[in-house]
This record gives structure tokens, C-alpha cells and sequence, in this order.
């Protein structure tokens, strides 16, 4: 139990499919002490309340990306969310926006993980090199090429905050797409060309309108609507190039 | 909001999925963005008045300056009156975008910021009007 006078009320969107009802709110009042997170909130209630409800959650400190929810309507990581900064208002926690509810505040993300194998966010070396060859040498400008968007830790937020991706089933959304353009601009990868059939159709950067909340939402500053706006423009001369290359140029 | 769940199905996971009706007023963020793409339609309509102009003037010299007093009459006017802040809107929330469209772009050593890229931009519009009204006033009679 915290050591405070102070309790705030959470009214979090339950939804149990074995119940066979509806999804509905369900408002708890938890006491808080200054520090406590949102998840810490949670936590509270799973312990000491009402040990039916649901959530994802691993490290408490921003770096497992489990723990996304709706609060009060914006896309935010459970752990890095102080229930201080909403005292003494009801604060609304629901699901992340547009996955289906598994169960309470659990999401599935099967969509998200069948979509990611596509862009191959892996490296694809340029050469095969032998191990007596040695490491795969970058310089600090070839690192600092792509390491803003290698930090996503998968936690969703942006695909939360983007309606296109709820919108269109097809679009592969802004985290994978930033993913893609991370290994794109690897220095040591030799991918590029097996991960554009995806990149340039419209499940790819072009399904992306420029809503831009996804930058705004992400927890690590990748910035995926930069990611994947800034290939537009190379899209489209690579699209246009088809028209004036030589037939049978093999490119 | 919907089940999806299928007659006769023993698998006890029942994914509930949300309706997005509406999914534009959910969020300040959203309403922002498509007032930048509404305005578009506006701009739109604005090359369609100077396309008109330009197919007035093969017509000959009435027919340019009836269209010239066209742009003159009170509706026109009034019609400028909403168009100017709308365009004001429409060029600044593109600026804003700007930097979402470039990759990182170095000066001195060091990353511009994006709120720069965007300050440039804007910049570079209110100079380049300012120096076609400039010019305009000269060409004036």
C-alpha cells in the first residue's frame, strides 16, 4: 500500500472474451505516491484490487516496449507516464488504437509481426566476408547515417497514433517502414533492392500521407515519418527512371 | 465497435476490433491534418481562377481585362479575403512537414534542426512574395 492521502481514478476499457459481453469501463480508484507510473497504477490494481485485469508489461524503464496504451486518448508507454501529471482528474486507459483487443488492455500484434518479416530488418551484407577477413568497419558519420532510427524498441506507439495504418490493412505502417530505412542506410548493407518491392508500393512509404503524429508519439525520437517521406522523393525518380531506362538493362 | 466472432468457433481468443468512424475528431493532432489537406481542395480551385485568366488572355483584350474586373467585383474580393489566411495556412503547415520529406541535412558539423528547416522555409516564401510585389509595384504604371 503507497504511503499517501492521494488516490486518482483510473477508468480502464475491460474487455473479457470469454464473457461473451461487450468491452466497458471500469473505474478503479488507486491511491499513488509522486513517482508511480501509470503501469505502477496498474500494477496496484492487478495486486491489490481486481486480479482479473489484463496488461503487457517487462522492464518498467522504457527499453522492452510492452507496456503502449491508450491514456486518455494519446499513445504512451505505461512505465513512462506519471499519474501525478493527470491528479486529481480520471484518467482513461484503454488498449492501443487500432489493433484488435485481445483481452483488457492487450493487444494482438500478429498484423505488425507477419508485416515485419517483409522489410527484412536484418543486415544482408554487401560482400560474404570470411572470418579471418575481420569486423565489417563503419565510421562514426556512417553510424550516425542510420542510428536515430535503429533505437525503435517495437513498442507501437506509432502505429497508434497512425490512421492510416487503421484505415488501410495493406500499409505496413511507420515503425516497419523506419526499420526498412534503418538497414537501407546501413553502410555494410547490401539489402536495398529485396526490401523496395515492399518500400516503393502502397503498403509501403506511399501508404504513408504525412499525418506525421507517429514522430510525435514515438518514445525513442526515430522520427518514422522522416524515415519514410524522406524515400518518397527517391521513389518517385526511381518510378519515372523505368520510362526513359533501356529495356533489358537488368536494372 | 464489432466482434468478430465466428459462428460455431471453440478457440476461446475472440480479438474484439474497433470501428474508426470518426477516427478524425479522436485527436487535435488529426483535425490539424486534415484541415492541410482540405485547404488543398481551395488551392486547387485557385489554379482553376488563374488557369481561366491565362485562357482569357488568348481570347484578346476584353476578354483579358473582363477578367481582370472579374478579379475586381466585391464577391472576388471577399472571396481573397478568405483564400489569403488559408493560404497562409496551407503553405505553413507544408513548410512544417518540409524537414519530415529531407534527410538530415548538415551544416558546420552539425544536424539543422527541423524547426530550422521549417523557419527556412517559411522565410524563403515571405522574401520571394515580398520581392514579386516589390516588382509588381515597379511594373505599375
Amino acid at each position: 500500500m503507497p504511503d499517501t492521502a492521494r488516490s486518482i481514478e483510473l477508468e480502464i476499457l475491460r474487455y473479457l472474451p470469454e464473457s461473451g459481453h461487450e468491452p466497458w469501463y471500469q473505474v478503479y480508484e488507486v491511491p499513488f505516491e509522486d513517482d508511480w507510473s501509470v503501469l505502477q497504477g496498474l500494477q496496484f490494481i492487478k495486486d491489490d484490487l481486481d486480479s482479473t485485469l489484463s496488461f503487457r508489461w517487462s522492464c518498467r524503464m522504457a527499453i522492452c516496449g510492452s507496456c503502449g496504451l491508450m491514456i486518455d486518448g494519446v499513445p504512451r508507454l505505461g512505465c513512462r507516464t506519471f499519474l501525478r501529471n493527470y491528479y486529481p482528474r480520471r484518467v482513461r486507459i484503454t488498449a492501443l488504437q487500432h489493433f484488435p483487443i485481445e483481452r483488457d488492455l492487450v493487444i494482438v500484434a500478429d498484423d505488425f509481426i507477419d508485416k515485419l518479416k517483409r522489410a527484412k530488418p536484418w543486415l544482408i551484407p554487401k560482400q560474404a566476408r570470411a572470418l579471418a577477413d575481420g569486423e565489417y568497419l563503419q565510421s562514426p558519420a556512417e553510424l550516425a547515417h542510420y542510428r536515430q532510427f535503429s533505437t525503435c524498441i517495437n513498442c507501437l506507439l506509432c502505429y497508434a497514433a497512425c490512421p492510416q495504418y487503421g484505415l488501410d490493412a495493406e500499409f505496413a505502417g511507420p515503425g516497419i517502414l523506419a526499420l526498412l530505412h534503418r538497414y537501407n542506410a546501413d553502410s555494410r548493407d547490401g539489402g536495398r533492392e529485396q526490401r523496395m518491392d515492399l518500400g516503393h508500393s502502397d503498403a509501403g512509404f506511399w501508404g504513408c500521407t504525412a499525418v506525421a503524429y507517429c514522430s510525435e508519439v514515438c518514445p525513442k525520437e526515430v522520427d518514422p515519418a522522416n524515415a519514410i517521406n524522406q524515400n518518397k522523393m527517391g521513389s518517385a525518380i526511381d518510378y519515372l527512371l523505368r520510362f526513359v531506362r533501356p529495356r533489358g538493362s537488368g536494372e | 465497435m464489432s466482434a468478430r466472432i465466428e459462428p460455431g468457433r471453440t478457440d476461446p481468443r475472440r480479438p474484439w476490433r474497433r470501428s474508426m468512424r470518426g477516427w478524425w475528431h479522436r485527436n487535435p493532432y488529426y483535425l490539424r491534418y486534415l484541415a492541410m489537406e482540405a485547404t488543398s481542395i481551395l488551392i486547387a480551385l485557385y489554379a482553376l481562377i488563374l488557369l481561366l485568366g491565362l485562357w482569357r488572355l488568348t481570347e484578346g483584350e476584353a476578354a483579358w481585362a473582363a477578367w481582370l474586373a472579374m478579379l475586381k467585383s466585391p464577391v472576388s474580393l471577399a472571396l481573397h479575403a478568405i483564400l489569403l489566411p488559408v493560404f497562409a495556412f496551407h503553405s505553413y503547415s507544408w513548410f512544417r512537414i518540409m524537414p519530415k520529406t529531407l534527410p538530415a541535412i548538415e551544416w558546420r558539423g552539425k544536424r539543422l534542426k527541423q524547426t530550422t528547416i521549417t523557419a527556412l522555409g517559411i522565410a524563403a516564401a515571405v522574401a520571394v512574395n515580398l520581392a514579386l510585389l516589390l516588382l509588381l509595384a515597379g511594373v505599375q504604371p
